[in-house]
Order: C-alpha cells, then sequence, then structure tokens
C-alpha cells in the first residue's frame, strides 16, 4: 500500500470513529497538549497555589482511578439519564407544535410569539417554584432540562418545515402518498438537518442546566459529586469529574450527532 | 377522436370571495397519446391549469374528465414531472425513481426492475447511486421524468419541464421527450412559456389569454417529426401565437390603464365632495 493510501486509509478510520471532520486531523493536538504543560508548568512550580488548582498529572491520576469506581459511574450514569429524559420529553413535546406552527400560519401566530416569551425568561429563574412544586429531585432536574432543550428543537423544527419546497408536497399528493408515508418519507427526513442541530444545540443547552440544578438542588448525579468535592477541598476530584463529563458529552456529540450529520451531509 | 381528457368549463378563484380569478370556463379535449402544449401569458394561470388536470387542486366550478369519469383528485394513471424536478435530495436516483411504486406497495425487486427500465430510458444507467445534487440540472431532469413514467401513467403532466435547464441541454432532452412520447404512446400536457418548445413537441397548441385564463386559440400543429425550427410553416405557427399573447398583454396593459383612471376618478369625486365619504360608482367599468 502506498503512503498516500495508507493516509488516507488511516483518515477514513478516524472519520468514521469520530463520524465527522472536525477530528478527522490531528492539527488540534498540538495546543491542546500545549494548555495542558502550561497547567502542569505553573502548578508544579508553585506560580499557582495547589489549593485554588492541583497539579494536571495529579488529576490524570484521580482520573483513572475514579472512573474505576462504580459510584464514580453511578453519579456520571444519573445525570445522563436526567439529562436524556429531559431531551426526550422536550423533543416529544417541541415536534409536533413545531410541524403545526411550521405548517399552519395562524397556529405560528398564536403560538410562536408565546413560546418567545417563555424563552426570554431566563430559565433556571423558574427552579425554586419547581423545586416547591416537585421537590429538589429528578423531577425538578427533568423538566428544567426539557425547557432548556425546547426551544432550540421548536425553532430548527419550525424552520425546517416552512422550508420544504411546496413542490415536494405535490409530488407525494401525485403519487398518493398516505399521510403516515409523507410524514415518515418526505417532511421528517427534508426536516432532518435542521432538527439535528437543533438537537445538538438542546443536548448542549441541557448539560448546562442540568449541572446547575445538581449544584443548586443536591440531586444525586455528577454535579453535586463536583460541589461537594470542591467545597471539602479534594480539588482533584471535582477536576475530575469535569474530565469525565468532557469526554461523555463529546463522545456522545461525536458517535450520535456526528453520525447523524454525515448522514445528512451526503445528500443534503 | 375520443378525448382521453377533456376539460368542460373548468373556471378557478383562487379566494373564497371569488375576486382573484385564475381561470374562465377553459374547455378543451386531449385525444388518447395526443401531446398539447398550453401557452399563455406569463401569469396567467397555466400552472394552476395544469394542477387541476392533474387533480392537485380543484376547479371551482366546471370539471376535468379522464377516460369518462370526473378527475377528483391524484389519481393513479396520471403523472406529473415538475419545474424544479421534485426530487427528494436524500434519495439517491435509482430511490427516487422508485419513489411512486414504493406508494402503491410494489414488491421490492418489481421497483427496482420498473425504475432501471426508466432509468434506462432516460440515459441515467449507471447513475443509480448518485445522489441528485451530484447531477446537472438535465439530469435532474430525467430522474424526474423516469420517476413520472416509472408508475406506468396512461396521461404525463409536464409543468415548465424544460425551463430551468440550460438550452442545449433542453433541446437534447426536448427531443428525447419527443422519442419517449413516439415509443410509448402515452398522452402527455405540456405547459410552458417557451413558444418554440410547445411548437416542437406538439400535436396542438392551446394558447389561453390573460387572467382570468380563457382558452384564446386551439392550434394543431401539422408538422413532420422531427420538426425543423426553421421551417417556414414553423417560423409561421410562430409569429402567430406570439401575435395572439402580443393582443392579450396589450389588453391587460389597457386594463390596466383602465384600473388608473378609474381610482383616479374616485379621487376625483372624494375631493369634489370635500370629504372621505364613499366615492360615487365610477363611470368606466372594465
Amino acid at each position: 500500500m502506498s503512503v498516500e493510501k495508507q493516509k488516507a486509509l488511516a483518515l477514513s478510520l478516524t472519520g468514521s470513529v469520530f463520524a465527522g471532520h472536525r477530528f478527522a486531523n490531528y492539527y488540534w493536538v498540538a495546543p491542546l497538549a500545549l494548555g495542558f504543560a502550561v497547567w502542569e508548568a505553573l502548578t508544579r512550580f508553585g506560580v499557582v497555589p495547589s489549593k485554588s488548582l492541583p497539579t494536571f498529572s495529579s488529576v490524570l491520576l484521580v482520573f483513572f482511578s475514579s472512573i474505576q469506581s462504580v459510584t464514580f459511574l453511578l453519579r456520571i450514569a444519573h445525570s445522563f439519564l436526567n439529562l436524556v429524559c429531559g431531551l426526550l420529553m422536550a423533543f416529544s413535546i417541541a415536534l409536533p407544535l413545531a410541524f403545526a406552527a411550521g405548517s399552519k400560519n395562524k397556529f405560528d401566530l398564536t403560538v410562536t410569539p408565546l413560546i418567545m416569551l417563555f424563552g426570554a425568561l431566563p430559565d433556571l429563574s423558574f427552579l425554586p417554584l419547581l423545586v416547591l412544586w416537585f421537590g429538589p429531585g429528578n423531577v425538578a432536574a427533568v423538566i428544567m432540562a426539557s425547557a432548556a432543550g425546547f426551544f432550540p428543537i421548536y425553532f430548527t423544527v419550525r424552520e425546517g418545515t416552512k422550508n420544504i419546497p411546496r413542490e415536494l408536497f405535490d409530488v407525494t399528493s401525485i403519487f398518493k402518498s398516505d399521510r403516515l408515508s409523507t410524514f415518515t418519507k418526505m417532511v421528517l427526513p427534508a426536516i432532518s438537518p435542521h432538527m439535528f442541530s437543533g438537537l445538538r444545540l438542546a443536548y448542549d443547552f441541557a448539560w448546562e442546566i442540568i449541572i446547575a440544578i445538581e449544584i443548586a438542588t443536591r440531586v444525586a448525579g455528577i454535579g453535586n459529586f463536583i460541589d461537594g468535592n470542591v467545597a471539602s477541598g479534594s480539588l482533584q476530584s471535582g477536576f475530575a469529574a469535569i474530565l469525565a463529563i468532557a469526554l461523555v458529552a463529546i463522545a456522545v456529540d461525536r458517535l450520535f450527532f456526528g453520525s447523524l450529520e454525515s448522514w445528512a451531509r451526503k445528500w443534503a | 377522436m375520443e378525448n382521453h381528457v377533456e376539460l368542460d368549463n373548468v373556471s378557478k378563484f383562487y379566494d373564497a370571495e371569488q375576486k382573484l380569478h385564475a381561470l374562465q370556463e377553459v374547455s378543451f379535449g386531449i385525444g388518447l397519446g395526443e401531446f398539447v402544449s398550453i401557452v399563455g401569458p406569463s401569469g396567467c394561470g397555466k400552472s394552476t391549469l395544469l394542477k387541476i388536470i392533474a387533480g392537485l387542486d380543484r376547479p371551482t366550478s366546471g370539471e376535468v374528465r379522464f377516460n369518462g369519469g370526473t378527475v377528483q383528485g391524484p389519481h393513479g394513471k396520471i403523472s406529473m414531472v415538475f419545474q424544479a424536478f421534485g426530487l427528494f435530495p436524500w434519495r439517491n436516483v435509482l430511490e427516487n425513481v422508485e419513489y411512486g411504486l414504493e406508494m402503491r406497495k410494489v414488491s421490492k425487486k418489481e421497483r427496482r426492475n420498473l425504475a432501471e427500465q426508466y432509468l434506462e430510458m432516460v440515459g441515467l444507467a449507471g447513475y443509480e447511486h448518485m445522489y441528485p445534487k451530484q447531477l446537472s440540472g438535465g439530469m435532474r431532469q430525467r430522474v424526474g421524468i423516469a420517476r413520472a413514467l416509472a408508475v406506468e401513467p396512461e396521461v404525463v403532466l409536464m409543468d415548465e419541464a424544460f425551463s430551468a435547464i440550460d438550452e442545449v441541454t433542453a433541446e437534447v432532452l426536448r427531443e428525447e421527450v419527443t422519442d419517449i412520447h413516439r415509443q410509448t404512446g402515452k398522452t402527455f400536457v405540456l405547459v410552458t412559456h417557451n413558444l418554440s418548445e410547445a411548437i416542437e413537441l406538439a400535436d396542438k397548441v392551446v394558447v389561453l389569454s390573460s387572467r382570468p385564463a380563457k382558452v384564446k386559440k386551439v392550434m394543431p400543429v401539422s408538422l413532420e417529426r422531427p420538426r425543423d425550427r426553421t421551417h417556414s410553416l414553423f417560423i409561421h405557427m410562430h409569429k402567430d401565437i406570439l401575435h395572439l399573447l402580443k393582443e392579450e398583454l396589450e389588453n391587460t396593459l389597457i386594463r390596466h390603464k383602465l384600473q388608473g383612471i378609474r381610482e383616479l376618478q374616485s379621487i376625483h369625486d372624494i375631493e369634489a365632495q370635500g370629504s372621505t365619504a364613499k366615492p360615487k360608482q365610477p363611470l368606466i367599468t372594465t
């Protein structure tokens, strides 16, 4: 095999693992490594005191021991489960509303201004009320995550629905497609690129809100773990948890959203 | 000749208040296996008429008959080729052509066979797995034509099917459509604003007036195929149709001017009364 071919194969393999272009080259590795090196240097030589920032190497050590602990992994799973439940809830409420708004003008004019009104309010301002009604637990976390995820899904799907060319509806009619097939074989694929960006944004927003709620209301997820460890002075564990969340977030982003997007890139 | 498709006093208003009049008592027949072109001033309602024939739109009054029965909605035996091709970008060429068959629950194997057969007919064998974005406009329209033919319709409607394609490609495609018409013996109806195209392809050209569209003239084309655009009869016919359309355009302009005079008069009336009272009935009505 020629060098060129090997290179192409290596690229296509990493491309399929990361399912996208962003990680398919390695330019990003050097600045990241440099960042970690600076961190290590600053802490090791005492420029930054260790009670504010532990050394990078000690964080890594704690990280590798933490990910072998079941309770640590369960904490992450707990947060992730709340996040997924929230997103599923957001998706199942936003999708039908957005379709209706995208296709029926009157509905759009009635509902969208109201949704924008709610969207303009800071989500977290409702948290005390949710805690009052549902207690400081998973229910409040899931509802908040779904509120955060609702807006990007609603607006992207609505936009996508509005952008479907009229002609495509004529095509489905002329070939006598029933309502269900029109939805599954035309509308859904037609809006999918919009929908994927909406989902990705919703995912990012929901992560933020999940962690914030765990810190504020002591839901036993990974956010609460970070809060507790930092408060008690074990910064290494806090950083290790942050690192773990970052890895989960990136992995889902690349494997799930990346493969959806690479499907859309094929034709869009 | 028994009419395959018959338009009987088809009228269409775009709105419930019946102010936007698109079609006014349009009647003509289309024979079995005939190729009919419909031309008219832009915005006259040609495409609306085609949609009504397709069953995609309903006439306000009158009816379209197909094989003697009233067209109530999309009909399995009437197929359509679209101006902007109407392809699904997420489906490859083969899957696009299979779409109509899929909606009819044709088995996977059979629809593959049919799709391949019609792709062959439009010269796209070997492009089955390309996506629409990878194809040129002319090739996309070939997919559109193959998709329309794959459901084995009796009537193929073409809505400005060549107008989004560059002229040279369109010329080649027109020749191929002529061949397909001859080979299959299907009935074709083409809406176009391109007069040469209308004459080149059709057995007869229906000329519509400006809005509300009425049938201004039905002109049989007796030229032999393949047609020579430089033939004196061809040129003569082109001239005749152009003349008819220009006449329509002038009528429209006069109507617009009269409308203007009417409005001026209303203003004048209001000023004469020195108030914003309701103006009197204008003297000129169109």
